[in-house]
């Protein structure tokens, strides 16, 4: 270690060598070396502060959920259950407990026999079409496991025949011909009559009146006829050993209506 | 063995945390696109000899300022799509190199993953004297190579058609091994932490920095530091890279 050599002059300069000499580790050592309490003050005043709102930021959150983006098979699904909706005259909804396969295949085949499908739509997927098209009033159905049983026809006698021996299955509503109707309604509605013999009654019972115009109309003839024959009749009987033949009173009577 | 068994959590009959599971509409992910990927012609990383083929006759003095400071060299990822970042400045001999190079060789599929290495072949000479010896009698004789690496710099790379969550516990595994701190990372966590010291650095509440205070040799404290502060603004302090600092 040189000494410092020299005269006043040299006693006030700062030679980094020199400096740097008296101490006992480099600047690049392999422990962490002890800093300066300069230094240490500084780096303890040069901290990082982290920023903090008035208001913290979980105060100002409420719906923050990432938004997802548009499902193309959600989409479709939407769109066939609007078609079944538009397509079907009969739109029943069950409540499904899980059944074994060879059971749900056999309903399927008797429903099928009377052309009637059996759907499986999601809820999330339902709700959403539902509630903008005109049947808002079947949204409460659609809750929990269920199915849909659609059909171009209205076979609700078939319908409930089948679903009597399927347990697992149960009726919660329908819509019929755009009617909504409940379990009792859609028994009612299978008690009636089929639609071609209702019109029949409805013709017959249109019919009848002018059907008993005729024999109206031609009553007071007809009693008056009955009531002559029979006074002949006792006429004759009474007048029997007479001889006394009522000739010019049945000729009469055809012509006096 | 799927790495994917191990991280699927454990399922909750509707307890603690949300809601129970229920069923809902199924959405499905894409699978990665792989298409960009090149394999280098070997995928498995290199023997690294422990001497340079020409060894060296000079010995050189110890600079250790090749341990100081931020990298400039391989920083980025260029190659592969993940790495192992050293967050610290240190030296790499021989044994880290045969231990990175078999552990990555055992752990990784040659078939659908790529390696390769970041860091030269060692060349630094380090002397090294016979034990118990007094001080004096000049320098000693060579006894290893090394090679330095400054925090910032990538050790390996591993690309190929895998996911960062393969990759991670055998690139963890090597990290904890190296002599300085180092941790795997992948282009997006890379990028992650990149703006997330950025974002630090700008909203940072306190209005005396380090580099303010240097630059304006406030308090005469140039004095206390050396003239290598104002490059290295307080992030770094021998070999050590100080991550909380901003």
């Amino acid at each position: 270690m040189a000494a410092l050599g020299g005269g006043a002059a040299w006693r006030g300069a700062w030679l980094p060598a020199l400096r740097l000499a008296r101490r006992s580790s480099k600047a690049v050592t392999r422990h962490w070396k002890a800093m300066h309490l300069q230094r240490h003050k500084l780096m303890a005043l040069t901290e990082y502060l982290a920023p903090r709102p008035a208001v913290p930021e979980r105060c100002l959150r409420p719906a923050a959920g990432p938004q997802e983006e548009e499902n193309g098979y959600a989409r479709l699904l939407r769109r066939q259950v609007e078609e079944v909706f538009r397509d079907s005259r009969m739109i029943v909804v069950c409540q499904y407990n899980s059944m074994p396969g060879d059971d749900m295949v056999l309903m399927r085949h008797y429903l099928r026999k009377h052309n009637i499908e059996v759907k499986f739509f999601l809820n999330e997927i339902v709700r959403p079409v539902l509630s903008q098209s005109r049947y808002k009033n079947l949204l409460p159905l659609f809750v929990g496991r269920n199915i849909l049983l659609v059909s171009p026809e209205t076979k609700a006698k078939e319908m409930l025949r089948v679903l009597k021996g399927v347990p697992q299955v149960n009726l919660l509503g329908a819509c019929i011909d755009d009617t909504i109707l409940s379990r009792q309604g859609v028994e009612n509605f299978a008690k009636l009559p089929p639609l071609e013999a209702s019109q029949g009654q409805t013709v017959g019972a249109l019919a009848l009146l002018p059907s008993q115009t005729c024999s109206l109309l031609q009553h007071g003839a007809a009693h008056l006829t009955a009531l002559l024959d029979r006074h002949i009749r006792q006429l004759r009987d009474g007048a029997g050993e007479g001889a006394t033949p009522a000739g010019p009173e049945p000729a009469q009577s055809p012509g006096a209506p | 063995m799927g790495w994917w068994r191990l991280a699927r959590p454990a399922v909750a009959g509707g307890g603690a945390g949300g809601a129970a599971p229920r069923a809902a509409l199924r959405s499905w992910a894409m699978p990665p696109d792989y298409s960009g990927v090149t394999f280098p012609e070997r995928t498995k990383l290199k023997f690294m000899e422990k001497v340079p083929a020409v060894p060296k006759v000079q010995r050189e003095p110890r600079r250790l300022r090749d341990i100081r400071g931020p990298s400039r060299d391989a920083t980025e990822l260029t190659q592969g799509q993940y790495g192992i970042l050293a967050l610290g400045g240190g030296y790499l001999h021989w044994g880290h190199f045969e231990m990175i190079r078999l552990t990555i060789g055992r752990c990784m599929d040659p078939k659908t993953m790529f390696a390769v290495w970041r860091v030269p072949a060692p060349h630094k000479a380090v002397t090294r004297k016979s034990l118990g010896h007094r001080m004096g009698g000049g320098k000693g004789p060579i006894d290893h190579y090394v090679t330095a690496v400054k925090s910032g710099r990538l050790v390996v790379e591993v690309g190929g058609r895998c996911e960062f969550e393969e990759v991670k516990p055998f690139l963890t595994q090597v990290a904890r091994k190296l002599p300085f701190p180092a941790i795997p990372v992948s282009r997006d966590s890379l990028q992650q932490m990149r703006r997330e010291e950025e974002e630090r650095r700008l909203n940072n509440q306190n209005p005396w920095t380090f580099e303010r205070v240097v630059t304006a040799n406030m308090l005469g404290m140039r004095k206390y530091l050396s003239p290598r502060d104002l490059e290295l603004k307080g992030r770094y302090w021998g070999k050590y890279f100080l991550k909380h600092r901003v």
